[in-house]
């Protein structure tokens, strides 16, 4: 092999014999990423290639772990210019087209993960071989964070595997496995390891397949519906009432994703990218793509680094305990388990743990279908029992019982003895505080709060609770702890309703208070997700149940919290107690289910409103839901429940499901800017309740013109 | 110059717009050019003294390109001296033909014009010229649903039940059967001929008189599966009170696709005396209007409001009312707003029995407005359409 170019990120080699040349990314700084001087430092690579001679073809690998990231986030945050954003994105694209028309097939071996702008680079090659190996994934994650592909994914996707499927990837910002990815056509080839992976594709390059792309030969063309017809057309139209459907019009970028795709997809290549381009530097350079990534990108890797925080390497933590085999501790026990994590699953009902054995199981079995570890081998480290006993050598017990004091106070008593030495004990609580629970317990050093959200499997927050005992030793096995589970953690301080439940409630609350006064059901609903909201308030509290909304609401104000009276109370409390209404566990609630499945508002609410006919007022339902969260988070930051205003946001987005798109509730009101909000907060005050008052820090706030996030550096 | 007035109106029967109807072997062009030139032999007039030709058609696209209404003249023989002009205000285009050309007569630009329109859906697929209205950045900016969820909407803002379309549309086509026995369209039905002068289709073929009321309750309702799919949630993101559309439209309470043609001849008054020609009506007022796209059909209620105001009439003023029945809740929304008697509505059936050649219709409904007037001997009639896009037309016409 003889070394043609040598650069600190990319490598280029020919076996002058074969004529193959292999292009190698070597992760300068650790990781592949679309970097201005990786684009550079490939542009030239590209540039020696295309001055071979004798080139036959040419294979693409990397060096690192994972293969490609895509974009560098941490660069592309720099950039607010859209002119100079859209030459970047033109160099990228340039840089592709000069790989992809070289004049060699070049073939890509995936033995990693290509995501976004990592899969891209790969689309520009003439063929995909992939490793079968759980962490080759590829796919075009983009619009889950707020922007769209803009190296080519909207334009040579379609062309490759047709408008449907590239829809599905594209908008859905699906990541795959290998083996998926060879069934959606996303890559071509699957190999057991790279050097068979190399082997297939020099069998392949030997069969001497065109330099081309299929579209682009004389006698390509692209897999059905031809761009432009009826068909296409219709399939577009699907898509976008799919995105309406699933966002209620709140998330732009799946729409400019789309727009991208229709709309290039008719015209040549070289034109498609021009259009890829323009949506692109429009939707990244939009506050709601700042807003989602910073939140879903910067705050969160802030998290998952575990910054300011206290650090241990090795929790030392091998066996766990969960106790109470309700649906959370069901799923915290295939958590655990499906980590690694030798399990005992506590109950003091054969039958609840029955119940739970057979959720556990379905989910290994369910994970191993998708190339998953084996079902035995998950369900080999779990023990169910109703026994104490078991749970000698016990190194972290999660404790997820009812959400009743004396019980868990009780359930902490009873177990404290068997735990190990050093044990840590932690409360899957959603509310009730950590100080009050540890009462009693041995070592309150060692008990804290680790509030997970349901369904445990796929919420990726967890809430970490300090009680006033608890150590910084406890917090950083914890946190190392939540590391193995995958979790995303934020850390906050005691008081009840911790963080998330706090805003939680009162987004739900003001959902019940809403309907309460006369505004129409149907339009609260719409009008949170339209906003942004996951899910409105009031499905939402038939989730959790009334009746634990009730109860959460009367512990609040037992702990000094808002008084557990008003319209929206009163509201939930005659759906209770006058029509037995308790939640979609019971049938019905504010809605009305038949089969577990929502069937539609109770006609009988608007009955209930103070007001008929019912009001449609989305715009004031925004307002109202949206500042009884964002004061309340304030209030929280304010009372050093939670640490900074990082913390608040990722929470609130991803344990409470507050509109990612406007980047969290702390954001949201940086958006509006202090004035306007004192100014809003002071209206909605008078009008619906001192719950709005604007807290002092805002008003500080907009007299120095201060925000929560100034806009530097993440 | 003086009033603008209707001398007469012929049109096709309406064939099955589906391949393997009645008028599939004819082309669009002939459906039209039959049309031109019966006209011209019943009138006895040199077609030098026409202005212009003027036809809506909707689907310009394939054998509906090219400015079907000028090679349409040419076939039918008319002097090379008369242009033709093509017009697409989708469902309104045979209505909007004959404004067209009153506008052109009021304004002292044309003293005789023919205007009509044509519309092979065998043929020509709706939809298949394609459109920006139907891509996704419409989506986002005001919402474009398929005209079956907007009717399907428009049920459910009205509150207006499955029994109740279905209620009308047996009407319809009870109405229709005995309008086609009692021979009331003898008079302006142009039979459609092959190329040896056989007979491809004389009387229209479309209407359904075993659809009762209980046949009618059996159908699936047409639109509910792509509402489900994410259409509904588009309509909703619109109307946001509007939880779950309910979905009452089906084939059979809704238009039938059709093939056909129509042309009318409209001339200033003093010309068309001096022509000897003697007049039908007078076109009293008119008016296009835009409307909210995502319901769509509510376009008919603002375009009569406005040419009645137009016009200083009132309702009550207006004997007979043909209302396209695109889908039976448009009608039934206008009766109710307007509380016109049902009696004075689609008196000889609607779109639900005959079908809807889109670009036709507007002025196949003209002429059966006419003919309904005679036969009753009243005065005053309006015409109105929905129209795709969340528009509409009305026309008032008084006979002389």
């Amino acid at each position: 092999m003889d070394a043609i170019l040598r650069g600190a990120e990319v490598r280029l080699d020919v076996d002058r014999d074969e004529g193959v040349a292999t292009l190698t990314l070597d992760g300068a700084r650790g990781v592949n990423a679309l970097r201005t001087s990786f684009v550079t430092a490939l542009d030239a690579a590209v540039q020696a290639l295309r001055g071979l001679q004798g080139l036959t073809g040419v294979l693409l690998e990397s060096a690192v772990q994972p293969w490609c990231v895509g974009a560098d986030l941490d660069e592309l945050w720099q950039v607010r210019d859209p002119a100079r954003l859209r030459e970047e994105v033109a160099a990228l694209q340039r840089m592709l087209r000069a790989l992809e028309t070289c004049g060699a097939p070049v073939v890509a071996l995936l033995d990693g993960a290509a995501l976004g702008g990592g899969y891209e680079l790969a689309l520009a090659c003439h063929r995909r071989v992939a490793v079968d190996r759980r962490d080759v994934r590829v796919g075009l994650p983009e619009v889950a964070l707020g922007v769209i592909p803009g190296g080519g994914g909207t334009q040579r996707l379609p062309r490759l595997v047709g408008l449907q499927t590239a829809l599905e990837v594209i908008l859905g910002a699906r990541v795959v496995s290998a083996s998926e990815a060879l069934a959606l056509g996303l890559v071509d080839e699957l190999a057991p390891d790279l050097p068979a992976a190399r082997a297939s594709a020099r069998a392949w390059l030997a069969t001497k397949p065109s330099p081309q792309q299929p579209w682009e030969r004389a006698s390509g063309g692209v897999p059905p519906p031809v761009p432009g017809s009826a068909e296409a057309r219709d399939l577009a139209l699907g898509a976008a009432a799919r995105i309406v459907k699933r966002t209620a019009g709140a998330l732009r970028a799946p729409q400019l994703a789309l727009n991208a795709v229709v709309e290039g997809g008719r015209l040549d290549l070289d034109d498609g990218l021009a259009v890829e381009a323009a949506w692109f530097v429009r939707q990244v350079t939009s506050s709601e793509a700042r807003a989602m990534l910073r939140t879903l990108w910067f705050h969160k890797r802030a998290a998952e680094r575990h910054e300011g925080l206290p650090h241990v390497d090795d929790a030392g933590v091998r066996r766990v305990a969960v106790v109470g085999a309700g649906m959370m501790g069901a799923g915290l026990a295939y958590l655990a388990a499906s980590r690694g994590f030798q399990v005992v699953l506590k109950d003091v009902s054969e039958a609840a743990l029955a119940k739970a054995g057979a959720h556990v199981t379905a989910r290994a079995e369910a994970r191993a279908a998708k190339g998953g570890e084996a079902a035995t081998a998950v369900l080999d480290r779990l023990t169910t029992t109703v026994d104490a006993k078991a749970l000698a050598g016990t190194d972290l017990v999660i404790e997820a019982v009812f959400e009743d004091l004396e019980l868990k106070r009780g359930v902490a008593r009873e177990l404290s003895p068997f735990l190990a030495e050093g044990a840590l004990w932690t409360s899957n609580s959603s509310a009730l505080p950590i100080g009050d629970q540890a009462e009693g317990f041995p070592r309150p050093e060692r008990f804290l709060g680790l509030h997970f959200f349901s369904p445990v499997e796929a919420m990726p927050l967890v809430e970490v609770i300090r009680g006033p005992a608890t150590s910084d030793q406890a917090v950083a096995r914890a946190l190392a702890f939540c590391r193995v589970l995958g979790k995303v953690p934020i850390v906050v301080h005691d008081g009840f309703g911790f963080y998330t439940t706090r805003v939680f409630a009162a987004y739900i609350l003001e959902g019940a208070t809403l309907v309460a006064e006369g505004h129409d059901p149907a339009v609260v609903e719409w009008a949170a997700r339209a906003a942004g909201m996951a899910v409105g308030p009031l499905q939402v509290f038939d989730e959790v149940s009334l009746t634990l909304g009730e109860h959460v609401l009367a512990e609040r104000a037992r702990y000094g919290g808002a008084g557990a009276e008003g319209p929206g109370v009163r509201l939930v409390q005659r759906l209770l107690h006058e029509h037995d209404r308790k939640g979609r566990a019971h049938g019905r609630g504010f809605y009305d289910y038949a089969d577990g499945k929502r069937r539609g508002l109770w006609p009988g609410l608007t009955a209930l409103g103070a007001v008929t006919p019912p009001r449609r007022d989305a715009h004031h339902v925004t307002e109202r839901l949206l500042y009884a969260q964002a004061v309340e988070a304030v209030r929280a930051l304010d009372e050093g429940v939670v640490r900074r205003p990082q913390d608040a946001d990722l929470g609130a987005v991803l344990g409470v499901g507050f509109a990612p798109n406007v980047g969290g509730p702390l954001a949201w009101l940086d958006a509006r800017g202090a004035t306007r909000a004192v100014a809003d907060l002071e209206r909605l005050a008078a009008t619906a309740g001192p719950r709005y008052t604007p807290p002092r820090r805002l008003r500080e706030m907009a007299a120095e013109a201060t925000c929560f996030f100034p806009e530097e550096a993440p | 110059m003086g009033a603008v007035q209707v001398f007469d109106a012929v049109r096709t029967p309406r064939g099955r717009g589906k391949p393997g109807g009645g008028l599939y072997r004819a082309r669009p062009v002939d459906l039209a050019s039959a049309t031109l030139a019966a006209l011209v032999a019943r009138s006895g007039l040199d077609t030098r003294v026409i202005d212009d030709v003027v036809l809506g058609c909707v689907t310009q696209a394939g054998e509906q390109g090219a400015c079907i209404a000028r090679t349409a003249a040419l076939l039918a023989g008319y002097d090379q001296r008369v242009p033709g002009l093509t017009l697409n205000r989708f469902c309104g285009s045979g209505l909007d033909a004959i404004l067209h050309a009153a506008g052109a007569i009021a304004a002292g630009q044309a003293q005789v014009v023919v205007a009509g329109g044509v519309e092979s859906m065998s043929r020509v697929t709706m939809g298949s010229d394609g459109g920006a209205l139907w891509e996704p950045r419409s989506q986002w900016a005001h919402g474009v649903v398929p005209q079956g969820v907007s009717a399907d909407l428009l049920a459910t803002l009205q509150d207006v039940a499955r029994v109740e379309v279905d209620a009308f549309a047996a009407e319809s086509q009870r109405r229709a059967a005995a309008a086609q026995t009692r021979g009331a369209f003898a008079r302006s039905l142009v039979p459609v001929l092959d190329a040896d002068g056989s007979v491809l289709l004389a009387e229209d073929e479309c209407p359904r008189p075993d659809a009762t009321p209980e046949r009618l309750a059996a159908l699936k309702p047409s639109f509910e599966g792509i509402g489900r799919l994410g259409l509904d949630d588009i309509a909703r993101r619109a109307y946001p009170h509007v939880e779950t559309v309910r979905h009452v439209h089906t084939a059979g309470n809704s238009s039938a696709l059709a093939d056909g043609a129509a042309a009318v001849l409209v001339a200033d008054e003093a010309r068309g005396r001096e022509l000897g020609l003697r007049p039908r009506a007078r076109l009293v007022a008119a008016a296009a209007v835009g409307s909210e796209p995502v319901v769509m059909l509510t376009g008919p209620l603002s375009a009569t409001g406005r040419a009645l105001a137009r016009a200083g009439m009132t309702a009550p003023d207006v004997d007979l009312w043909e209302i396209n029945e695109a889908f039976a809740v448009v009608p039934l929304n206008v009766m109710r707003t307007l509380g016109l008697d049902p009696a004075r509505v689609n008196v000889h059936g609607g779109a639900i029995a005959f079908g809807h050649p889109l670009g036709a219709t507007g002025a196949m409904l003209v002429g059966t407005l006419l003919d309904a007037l005679e036969e009753r001997d009243l005065a005053v009639g309006a015409v109105t359409l929905c129209v795709a896009g969340g528009m509409g037309v009305a026309a008032i016409f008084e006979r002389v």
